[in-house]
């Protein structure tokens, strides 16, 4: 018995000493590993997969002698909430990664404290603001996406739609639009932000009715209260930004037949039996974006400890425009949307964020919409 | 624009829409727990079967024949729970919320088993139940347009209602349920095994849960999103315990809730603040239990004379 817990002893203390020697950081000659820690499954047509793309374009790209990932896949739903953390403490123990990339508000707790215990530790955070004021971070890179940009373009699509009378589905006597909103957190408010000021540059005085589900994968509630905003709200166009209880929104198009934009993945192509009712859909590039701190990384670059927000011009988001979205659209829209967008890429247009205003600034925005 | 949102046939078809997969699943628990075992499991019955509605559906090619299957799959699900419980002692509570947190998992193993994807199952061809309209009654006005042109398994939520209390209180199966709810050594002093009643109403109660469960995916939607339960199945045994577990009363909580439900979705369309408008189904659930415990206190109160 006691040969045997000294021999176990002996073992835990060997790989502690091989755990000590190895110091993260991208070094000559070897090969830059990085963890992917996804709060969700892949498969999700969207976000996750967007990121797990972007690596594996990476990967191929440099080679997997020069560039090489993890992934792991931590699930989604209530019951999975609770390993997140212990998840991430777990691969920062390891010590075999130069960088792990996690993403969404749901990580913030859990990146503060293994940031923290783990100050060698680089890590890049996307999708939401780290708050850097609480402590000494500086082995943190935080990537933003400009939702409001696209979102501008999609509330530009919207308010031009909503009059327009060549289109089949619309009612040109109303001027509504809607938004269906998972929960109210800052990235949905800077998403519906950029959806209202793009409606109002076009159309001033458009009104959008907002919903919310309430959570993110209802999909049935987000139907109904989509069927409230086209039935009764006079709403021609909506956008969700709810996840998959945004998908609710789209069969309640198909219902009130009316226009729905799509979210964070193309969901024109996702769902073709109802590609007739969505536009479009906005997009984050998250791959792009990871791709794009990885090789700043590896020529030492990238800037630790700060956050960068990434718009049209960086191509951290876009609007799908392809030929679903030429036949959909009249030309003189998409030409105005071009217009938009340019003019956003060269600062001729400031798109409004939601990110550090204070509720009663967003709510004094809403209304001025209702 | 609220007003007219309320008092329009659209907010009573919301309401009905609402209504039916709580329903089915609040008459699944009323049965369960009749028979003296809550079956908090409905949860996870109504995710599994909203998942293998639609693979039934798409790999009949008839909904019907899909929902009959589906059927199978909640009543086996229910009996799994029945056998935990019954013959290896597990907790109830315990087993019950084993089976939810495997429901969370195991949908999306499956849904990526099946159709190679992990958020939403539109690339299984799926057949719905459909809608239909009402001879006569769809003639009437307003009334017309509120009960005619529902799904189908809306109407037969309502005739469960009937079913289930007909088969409580006429039937000696339904008695000899009631009979193991109420005190089980007593039954079984006359030769009742309470224990095959049991297996009997769990299996049961997966039945009826899994036609909700379908209902999510095959009715409500048309399609199978992840978690699409939503919580469903945890305010089914809300419903039912507030209705005292008898099927009427289950029936008239549940429409409260689907009701609750429907205006919250309206009030969204106004200014009110969002956070409270979303509140109102649950606030309507405490509110709902506080009137129905401080009733059954008075009444208490009365018979004993204090």
């Amino acid at each position: 018995m006691k040969k045997a817990l000294s021999l176990l002893l002996v073992v835990v203390m060997v790989f502690s000493l091989t755990a000590c020697t190895q110091q993260p950081g991208a070094k000559e000659g070897e090969t830059y590993k990085a963890a992917l820690l996804l709060n969700g499954t892949l498969g999700d047509k969207s976000f996750f997969d967007s990121a797990h793309d972007g690596l594996v374009r990476l990967r191929d790209e440099l080679g997997s002698d020069v560039f090489d990932f993890d992934v792991e896949q931590m699930g989604a739903t209530a019951a999975d909430e609770p390993k997140w953390a212990p998840t991430l403490l777990d691969f920062c123990e390891t010590g075999e990664y130069d960088v792990i990339i996690i993403g969404t508000w749901q990580m913030i707790e859990g990146l503060e404290d293994a940031a923290t215990q783990f100050p060698n530790q680089k890590f890049i955070f996307f999708d939401e603001t780290f708050d850097f004021s609480k402590g000494d971070f500086d082995n943190i890179y935080n990537v933003l996406y400009k939702q409001n940009e696209v979102s501008f373009l999609v509330g530009a699509a919207a308010a031009l739609m909503t009059r327009d009378e060549r289109l089949p589905m619309v009612d040109p006597e109303t001027k509504a639009i809607g938004f269906l909103g998972g929960m109210e957190n800052p990235i949905i408010n800077d998403f519906l932000l950029g959806y209202i000021q793009g409606a109002k540059h076009v159309e001033p005085d458009i009104k959008v009715a907002i919903g919310y589900v309430g959570d993110f994968w209802d999909s049935a509630k987000g139907k109904d209260i989509a069927l409230v905003q086209y039935q009764s709200g006079g709403v021609d166009v909506g956008y969700n930004v709810a996840g998959a209880a945004g998908l609710g929104q789209i069969e309640a198009a198909e219902v009130a037949k009316r226009y729905a934009f799509g979210v964070d993945s193309d969901q024109a192509a996702l769902l073709p039996d109802q590609a007739e009712y969505i536009p479009t859909s906005a997009l984050k590039n998250v791959g792009n974006s990871l791709i794009r701190a990885i090789k700043l990384d590896l020529e030492g670059k990238l800037a630790y400890g700060s956050a960068e927000s990434l718009g049209f011009a960086e191509g951290g988001v876009n609007l799908v425009k392809d030929a679903h979205y030429e036949e959909m659209l009249p030309e003189d829209i998409r030409t105005k949307i071009d217009e938009l967008e340019k003019d956003i890429i060269d600062g001729k247009i400031v798109v409004d964020t939601a990110l550090g205003k204070t509720t009663e600034e967003i709510e004094a925005i809403k209304a001025s919409v209702q | 624009m609220i007003l007219d949102a309320i008092f329009s046939p659209e907010f009573l078809n919301n309401t009905l829409r609402a209504t039916t997969p709580i329903l089915f699943a609040a008459l699944a628990s009323a049965i369960a727990s009749k028979s003296g075992v809550i079956n908090m499991a409905l949860e996870g019955i109504m995710l599994f079967t909203a998942l293998f509605g639609v693979i039934f559906s798409a790999a009949f090619q008839s909904p019907w024949l899909g929902l009959l299957a589906t059927m199978a799959v909640g009543g086996f699900i229910g009996f799994l729970l029945a056998f935990f419980v019954l013959r290896l002692k597990t907790d109830e509570i315990l087993a019950a919320i084993a089976i939810n947190l495997i429901a969370n998992g195991a949908t999306i193993l499956i849904l990526l088993f099946v159709s190679g994807d992990r958020g939403i199952s539109s690339s299984i061809q799926s057949i719905i139940i459909p809608r239909i309209t009402l001879p006569i009654i769809k003639d009437i006005p307003f009334l017309g347009e509120v009960l005619s042109n529902q799904n189908v398994l809306t109407y037969i939520s309502l005739i469960m209602v009937a079913v289930v209390h007909i088969f409580l209180y006429k039937t000696p199966l339904g008695l000899q349920i009631r009979a193991v709810g109420e005190n089980k050594d007593a039954a079984e002093s006359v030769g009742i095994s309470s224990k095959k009643i049991r297996y009997i109403s769990l299996t049961l109660s997966g039945v009826i849960a899994s036609l909700g469960g379908f209902f999510l995916s095959g009715g409500y939607m048309t399609k199978f999103t992840i978690g699409m339960s939503a919580g469903r199945g945890f305010i089914a045994l809300a419903a039912s315990a507030m209705g005292g577990n008898t099927p009427i009363g289950s029936f008239l909580v549940s429409l409260l809730f689907g009701a609750a439900q429907a205006l919250s979705n309206i009030l969204q369309l106004g200014a009110w603040p969002h956070e409270l408008v979303q509140m109102l189904p649950y606030a309507t659930t405490l509110i709902g239990l506080g009137v129905y415990s401080y009733s059954r206190m008075k009444k208490r109160q009365r018979l004993t004379g204090r």
